[in-house]
This record gives C-alpha cells, structure tokens and sequence, in this order.
C-alpha cells in the first residue's frame, strides 16, 4: 500500500510532571516519536509506563494534574505546547481523534449514538446534519455493524460492548480526522469480540490513510495493528522499530522479556482414580432475582489438587457458578457437594468450617482489599477467625503468610493496599485466601487486571502454592494463554451452559466445539500476518458474535462433543 | 492631610511597589487594590473611612496572620501523620480551629474566665460598659461578658449533646440498614421518612410543649432519656447478637443497664429541661444523618471486600466496625460539623421562643431576645450574642468545607 511520507506529529524530547505528594515528579522523561501520514503506531508498556498521557499529549492535551514541562509537539506544522487553548480545541475532534478504551463509559448514555456522531461534524461546520447523518451510516455500513441503517439510532446501553466500541471508531472518523489516537481499545473486550474491532479499525484505517496511535499493552493485538512499534517503560522510550522486526529480533533486555512471558508451562495432571471429587456442580440452574436463566444444567467436578480452568466471553455464566459454589447466589435447581457431602445452598447456613475450606480472590484487588485496614489485619483476620489465633502466633502466622508470597514481611505489615501495586495487592489477596487454610480456591479473573509481566509472577505463585499446600484452583478466565499455562481440566461456557469439558490437551487438539474452536482461534498471535490470515479463513463475516451466533445445535461436532 | 493619611499611602504604595519589584504577582494584586480602594473611599469619605478600612483590613490581616500561626503550632506539635493533613488546611480552616479552640476554652474554663456569675446582678439595667463590665450589663444589670462566656459553655455543650445523640441514632441505624437491607431497611427508611416529612421546628414546638418547659421533671427525662438510649442501644444488640436466645438475653441485660446509668448520668450533666431539649434535637436531626449513613454504607457495601468478609462467616457488627466505618467516617465528619450548625441554630433559634434553655441560665438565643429592645436605641449590645452564634457558625464551616473538601477526593 503506497503511503505518502509527509511527517503529520513530530514530538521532540517530549516531558510531562504529575503532581503527586505535593511535588511535581517527572511521569514522561524525554520520549521522541516521529509519525508520517498514514502511518500506525504502536505504544507498548506496562501500566504506568506513561503511554496514555503520550497519547493525550499528541492532541496537546494534559490530564488533569499533569503538565507539559518541556519538549515539543509539532502537529502538521503547529507547534501544540505553546499554540492557545482554542486553537488546540479546534483541532480535536476535526484533525485529531480520540477512541478511548471503554465505549461504554465514554458515550454519553443520555443521547443517541448518531446525535454523537453527527456532532463533531455539524460543530465545526463540515456537514449538515443529514448529510453527516448519511456519513455516519455508510461508516456503520463500513465497520460491518449489524443493521447500519438502524444502529446509529439506539441508545448506547441497548448496544454490544464491541458494537459501541466499532461505533466509537466511526465517531472518530465523522471528520476524517489525520490522526486518530486509539487508547487500549480493545482491552475490556472479550477475544471473540475483539476480532471484530481490529479487523474493523483497520480496515478503516487503511482506507482513509489516517495515522494513527495504537495504544495497547498485548504484544499480539499490537502486532496485527502497527506499522513500527515503540516500547515504553517508566516514561522512557526503551526501544523503536518496524513490527516484524521488533518481533522477530528484540534488542532490549526488556523488549526481550516481553517477548517471553507466555512461556510459562506446567505439567498437566490427571484425575486422581477412585477418589470423590472436592467440589462436583451437580445440574446446577441458578438466576438473579425471577429474571433468566444465567446457568443451565451446569455440571462439573473439581479433584484435590487440580486446576479447573472456566473459560467463556463475558455473560456465558462463568462468575455466577462461582458465587453459586460460594453460596452467594442459591442455585434454583441442581447442588454443590464438597467431597461428596452436600454444601447448604447459602453462605448463611454454612459451618465456619465449610466456609473456610472455599476461599475466592478476587479479580479486582483494588475493590477486594479494604483500602482503609493494614495489611496485617486484611491477612490476620481469618487466621484469627478461623483458628482463634492470637498475639504473637497470629504475628508469625501473618508473617509466614507473607513469606509465602514473597513479600518481605517487615516492610509490608503496617503498610495500607492504596500504598502497594497491582500486582502486591493481588498478591496480599491470596494471602488472606490462604490464611484460611483452604483446600479449594476460586480465582476470579486474577489476572486480567495486571500487566503481562505481573500476571505471569501471579501465576507462578499459584502454581508453586498448589505444589506446596495441594490446593484446588478453579480458574475462571477469559484468557486461553492463561489457561495454557496452568490448567489441568478445562471448562467451556457459553449462554450459561458448559459446551465442553475435559483434559486440557483435549481440549486444544481438534475436533472442537465450534465454540471452543471459535474461541481458540481468535486469540491473537504475534504473528503480524494472524489476523490477515485468519479474515481470509473464515471470511470477514464469520468472526466474533456473528459467528457464535452461527453457531447451530445440530452441528456435527456439536453432538460429538456434548457430555 | 492628617500624619495617618500620609503614612497610611505611603505604607501601601511601598508594598505594593516592593511586591511589584519582587514579583509577587499576588501580594502585589492585593495590596495595590486595597490601596486604590481606599483611595477612593478615602475621597468619598474623608479621614474617618479611611481610618475604618484600616481597622477592617488589619483585622484581617491579624487574623489570617492568628490562622497562620496556629496551623504552624498544630502541625509542629502533631503526630507525623496528622501533620501531613493539617498541612493541606487553609488558612480558612485554621481560623476556624483557632476559634473553636477560643470557645472550647472559654466553655470549659467558665467559672475562672467570667468575672461576674451567670445570675449575678452587679448594675443597673442596661448599664454601659466601663471599667468592670467590659459589654455592659444586661436587662436585669447582670454582666453581658460573665454571661457570654457562661453562654458558651450552655450552649455549645447541648448542641454537642444533641448533635452526638443524633449521631449515635442515625449512624448505627443507617449502618445496620445498609448491611441487613430487606424490610427492615425499608421500616427505618419510612419511619425516617415520616420524621423528615414535619419541620423540624413545628415539630421541636410541639414536642417542646409535651414534655418541656415548665412539665420537665427528672422522672419524665429519665424515662425519655431511658427510652431513647434502649433504642439506640437495641440496634447494637441486632447487630451484635448471634443466632442464639441467650446472646440476645444477655445483650438485652447489659443494654438495660448501660442505658439506665447514661440516663443517670446525663441527669446529672444537664437539667431535666435540657435533656429534654436534647431529645427533641436528636430525634429531629437523626433521620438526616441516617439517610446520609445509608447512603455512603451503601456503596461501601456493594465492595468486594465485603464479600469477602461475609463469606468468611463475619458477624453485622464486625462488618460495621471494621470494614464500613473506617471506609465512611470522611463524610460523617464532615455531616457531623454541618448538623453541629444546624442545632446550635435550632437550639438559639427555640431559646429566642423562649422554649429553649430556660432563665436564668445564660444562652446566647435567649440573650438576643432579652436585649432586643435595646437595638432601637442604637446600641450594640443585642449583636454580641447573636455575633458569638454566627463567629462559631461560620467558623465550624470553614473546618468542615475543608474536611468535606478532602473527603470528596478533590484536588485543586
């Protein structure tokens, strides 16, 4: 594809300062980055390496409590960092546009999606309002959205989380702006859907010949959208280069170890003969308060010391089995036996010692931890309310408990979770699930919240503590290369219902479910070349919810692989 | 031209240069407006305007520098931690302490501050300040300073004890609300309702004259006091106790006892006039304090730490006392300066009726009303109580917008 190589961004030796504790400190510490027309950048880094507020500063933008101290921002010959307010502002919107990572959050719910779109346009007097009308469905016709005529004119709450992020990406293209700044677009998305926004940003993106800033901390996305990618880490660029050959030939140490995460692995395990299950779900049918099913006849078995992985787009029922195992929702029809005794079906009418053996962490330590109790406490508590623990053997309990995950104990016992990172307090989150003294834990997502690197360190952990305390896991994920790494059983839910089941290895050799099949295919891969390859294989319109929706109960494989 | 005239000019005008010079953009603003509006006041009004807007801008000037050094000495005898909040106060804010910290001291050292009883008729009436009397003398002849430092101490203390016992009521009622939910956050919420649905004076009125005044005797206070502590108490006891009869018996026990010697001891504290005023306070303002609890329990309960508590088998109280409170008490405090205005002003407010604190006790309300009579001759004497209500209105304000300030997460 022929691009034209006029220099649209140039940002020179760009310094951003957060105030923080009552002090200015450096968050971006120098960071070049040159950006031609048509070009596709991709930003990489873990949480807090500063890419977001680069993105931002690419439309002359500072967030709240951050300033622009020094540098330059060159926009198509513009110099942003001393040009006025008002001339920023005219450019956003027209000449530089912003997709943020959630749609949900960033549309305004009171209004429709088309009286969004259209407003850009009909501001800054490029087109009427009809005409921008008609613009934005031909872009919705573009983005392959289901029903263009139609869509524009719904409210952003009765559309898809993948729909409404396709149609944030047409409202960025209403002006056909030069540069668009894609900030983690597809993050909260699940995997299925977020094939569908990739093929579509790009596709749209190729068209136009936009530049644009692809923001993402999954490699794999980043290979399929960028031109040349550029890793950042702590504010500071570490290394720049064209995708294939960042991909194939990383330079940096850090780059390199990137590159390296998914290659966690561990032994797979078989069940145990003979033996009663742990935790078995027994036909279980569970809904919220008279409203629909979310479980339907969901049925499977946990074996001491083994891993359960629960796969599933969000809304297959995975977090709900969950809180029907934990008794937080009393499952309608079916029950939960614990080593082949049945559990009551409410928290409530538990003993305190059913209550210890099934402990949960959570996906967001953030909201899991109280934020206003120390550490000591958050970890002391059970060990104190379970095994009457007291004093100084409750402080060497608390204290062995942090050893275990590999925090040093001193520094960490008076401390309070806002004072610790996302991957500290996640780890402080299984500490309190193992002060417990449990056989069985469920983790709820843990690692979707952390970066690659974090998660990996997570995962570790949990595996050596099976190893040492011949713990049970159930592993809900929406995550199939977490699942590679650590499962031993595999659970896949669609619509409420289990649609497969079995040994991992099973699972990942053909024949699948088509679901399952669906799902293994579109997780991304750092090949560059993936996503073309996959579009060409099942054709552009057999991906993501429309192709689950294709799915038929009287498929072959359907019936080969249902239990 | 008056040596004052000159030397207050030349005073300005080299500050104002100085902060121009130094460029202290700010001080300079300041000092050059204030200049150039006693300019032109001074033209208009001669030497005497010019002498007030003096007066007024070094008071001014003395208090912010009083603000100052105050949060300077609280943040250099505060704990570590402590020192580090008391650093982002305004100069607002510690005005603000500095005042309730005057009144706090004149309230609790009354009998040594005031020269003069509350009671005692030292003068004729409406006698004019001198020597002795530094206000002059009241209706009666007693003296108006003696009384407003003893007013300090009657006043504040049932405003506090009204506003802690709505407090007590509301807080615990909206905690335990908020975690049963169910019917029985619905029959609180109604009942609240219903409270808030007459105003709040109409309805102090009418149960002023019930039970207060002149029919407040000790037997009808205990018992309403009583009554009063077993319900407040009684939500700590569903709270607290297990599924079990004995627990309740016992709590049920324990709950009469304490009860009775708080009643006992409030008795003691306060007339039986008072206590009943305190009543009336709590049960007004309660319904405001619980809904506000209700609300900010409410979303603290919906955290996944609370799961997590509730599903390691953790009883209401724990998860009260130690996951919800300490996620809530910003906003409560912040609530409880707001209501502290409130009541103080309700209880002036009912004095001046005359429901209030009853004579001869000294009360800033009652005050009001008593020398009323005297503002048509042009004296002044009215204002200093009604004065001493609004420093300590304005002042709690200011400590309480800073707190609410910080509690809302706002960062300038």
């Amino acid at each position: 594809m022929p691009k034209s190589k006029d220099v649209l961004l140039e940002i020179r030796d760009l310094q951003i300062q957060g105030y923080s504790d009552e002090q200015w400190v450096d968050i971006i510490k120098g960071v070049d980055l040159t950006l031609h027309r048509g070009e596709v950048l991709g930003l990489i880094g873990e949480s807090g390496a500063g890419k977001s507020t680069i993105g931002a500063a690419a439309m002359g933008y500072a967030r709240d409590g951050t300033r622009i101290s020094g540098g330059s921002i060159e926009f198509d010959g513009m110099e942003l960092t001393t040009a006025s307010e008002s001339d920023r502002r005219a450019l956003r919107g027209s000449r530089i546009a912003y997709v943020a990572q959630s749609a949900a959050a960033s549309f305004n719910p009171a209004h429709k999606l088309i009286d969004q779109h259209t407003e850009a346009p009909v501001q800054y007097r490029l087109k009427k309002r009809m005409e921008a009308q008609e613009d934005a469905i031909e872009l919705y016709r573009r983005l392959r959205l289901p029903n263009p005529e139609e869509i524009g004119f719904r409210y952003p709450h009765q559309v898809s989380g993948g729909q409404l992020q396709r149609a944030m990406t047409a409202m960025a293209m209403s002006c056909r702006p030069d540069l668009i700044i894609f900030d983690e677009p597809t993050t909260a998305l699940d995997v299925t859907t977020q094939i569908e926004v990739l093929a579509a940003i790009r596709d749209i993106v190729d068209q136009f010949n936009t530049a644009a800033i692809y923001i993402t901390h999954d490699l794999a996305v980043v290979a399929q959208m960028a031109d040349t990618i550029k890793v950042l880490l702590k504010g500071e660029e570490v290394e720049e280069a064209p995708t294939k050959e960042m991909l194939d030939n990383p330079k940096e140490d850090y780059t390199k170890s990137l590159w390296a995460v998914r290659s966690l692995k561990r032994e797979q395990k078989v069940r145990p003969k003979d033996t009663t299950p742990l935790i078995s779900v027994r036909n279980v049918d569970a809904a919220y308060s008279s409203g629909a099913k979310v479980l339907d006849d969901v049925s499977f078995d946990v074996y001491e010391g083994m891993t359960v992985a629960v796969v599933g787009e969000s809304g297959s029922g995975k977090s709900t089995t969950a809180r029907v195992i934990t008794g937080l929702l009393p499952p309608m029809k079916g029950d939960v036996l614990f080593k082949g005794e049945p559990f009551p079906p409410d928290y409530r009418n538990r003993t305190k010692d059913q209550l210890r053996q099934c402990q949960m962490i959570y996906q967001m330590a953030d909201t899991a931890l109280n934020p206003k109790v120390q550490i000591s406490e958050i970890i002391g508590r059970p060990a104190q309310f379970y095994h009457g623990l007291k004093g100084a053997a409750l402080k060497s309990r608390v204290d062995e408990l942090l050893d275990l995950i590999e925090l040093e104990p001193s520094k960490y016992y008076n401390r309070y979770p806002p004072e610790l990172s996302g991957g500290q307090k996640q780890r402080i989150g299984i500490a309190r699930a193992l002060a417990a003294d449990p056989t069985f834990i469920i983790c709820d997502e843990v690692t979707s919240a952390l970066d690659q690197l974090v998660a990996e360190g997570i995962l570790r952990l949990l595996n050596r503590l099976q190893k040492e305390l011949n713990l049970a896991y159930m592993f809900i994920t929406h995550d199939l290369a977490t699942v590679r790494a650590i499962a031993d059983e595999v659970v896949v839910m669609q619509h409420g219902k289990v649609v497969e089941q079995g040994p991992k290895t099973d699972m990942f050799t053909p024949p699948h479910h088509p679901y399952t099949d669906l799902l293994l295919s579109s997780v991304p891969e750092m090949d560059p070349d993936w996503l073309t390859t996959l579009l060409e294989e099942r054709g552009v319109d057999n991906v993501g919810e429309a192709a689950s929706s294709n799915i038929k109960p009287g498929d072959a494989k359907v019936q080969g692989t249902q239990l | 031209m008056s040596i004052f005239v000159i030397g207050y000019y030349t005073l300005l005008l080299a500050a104002s240069c100085l902060a121009a010079y130094f460029n202290k953009r700010t001080w300079f603003l300041l000092v050059f407006s204030l200049t150039l509006v006693s300019f032109i006041l001074g033209i208009v009004g001669g030497a005497s305007m010019l002498r007030g807007v003096a007066i007024a801008a070094g008071m001014l000037a003395l208090s912010a520098m009083v603000a100052y050094a105050f949060r300077e000495f609280l943040i250099a005898i505060a704990s570590n931690d402590m020192a580090k909040e008391l650093r982002t106060a305004p100069l607002t804010a510690a005005f603000g302490m500095f005042v309730i910290f005057t009144y706090a001291i004149a309230g609790i050292f009354a009998p040594w501050i005031a020269p003069f009883g509350e009671a005692e008729v030292i003068s004729t009436a409406f006698a004019a300040p001198d020597g002795d009397m530094l206000l002059g003398a009241d209706q009666l002849g007693r003296d108006m300073f003696s009384r407003i430092i003893y007013g300090a101490r009657n006043t504040v203390a049932l405003a506090l004890a009204g506003t802690v016992m709505a407090f007590l009521l509301g807080a615990l009622a909206g905690l335990l609300a908020a975690t049963t939910g169910g019917w029985f956050d619905q029959v609180l919420g109604r009942t609240s309702d219903v409270i808030m649905s007459i105003p709040s004076l109409i309805f102090a009125l009418l149960m002023l004259s019930i039970f207060g005044g002149a029919l407040a005797n000790s037997t009808t206070s205990f018992w309403l006091m009583f009554g009063f502590a077993m319900v407040t108490g009684l939500l700590v006891v569903v709270a607290k106790a297990e599924n079990n009869v004995l627990s309740w018996l016992v709590g049920l026990a324990i709950l009469v006892g304490v009860s009775a010697a708080f009643s006992l001891g409030m008795l003691t504290i306060f007339n039986p006039s008072e206590v009943i005023l305190i009543l009336v306070v709590g049960v007004i303002y309660s319904p405001r304090v619980f809904r506000l609890t209700r609300a900010v329990a409410g979303n603290v309960v919906v955290m996944d730490y609370i799961e997590a508590a509730k599903l390691r088998g953790e009883g209401k109280w724990y998860l009260i006392r130690r996951e919800i409170l300490p996620n809530s008490t910003a906003p409560l405090i912040a609530e409880f300066g707001l209501e502290f205005c409130f009541v103080f002003l309700l209880v002036a407010g009912l004095s001046f009726l005359g429901l209030g604190i009853q004579p001869p006790t000294a009360d800033w309300g009652s005050m009001v009303r008593e020398n009323a009579t005297l503002i048509s001759f042009g004296d002044i004497t009215p204002l200093i109580p009604a004065a001493a209500i609004a420093l300590l209105t304005v002042a709690v304000n200011f400590v309480v917008d800073w707190m609410l300030h910080r509690s809302s997460g706002l960062k300038d």
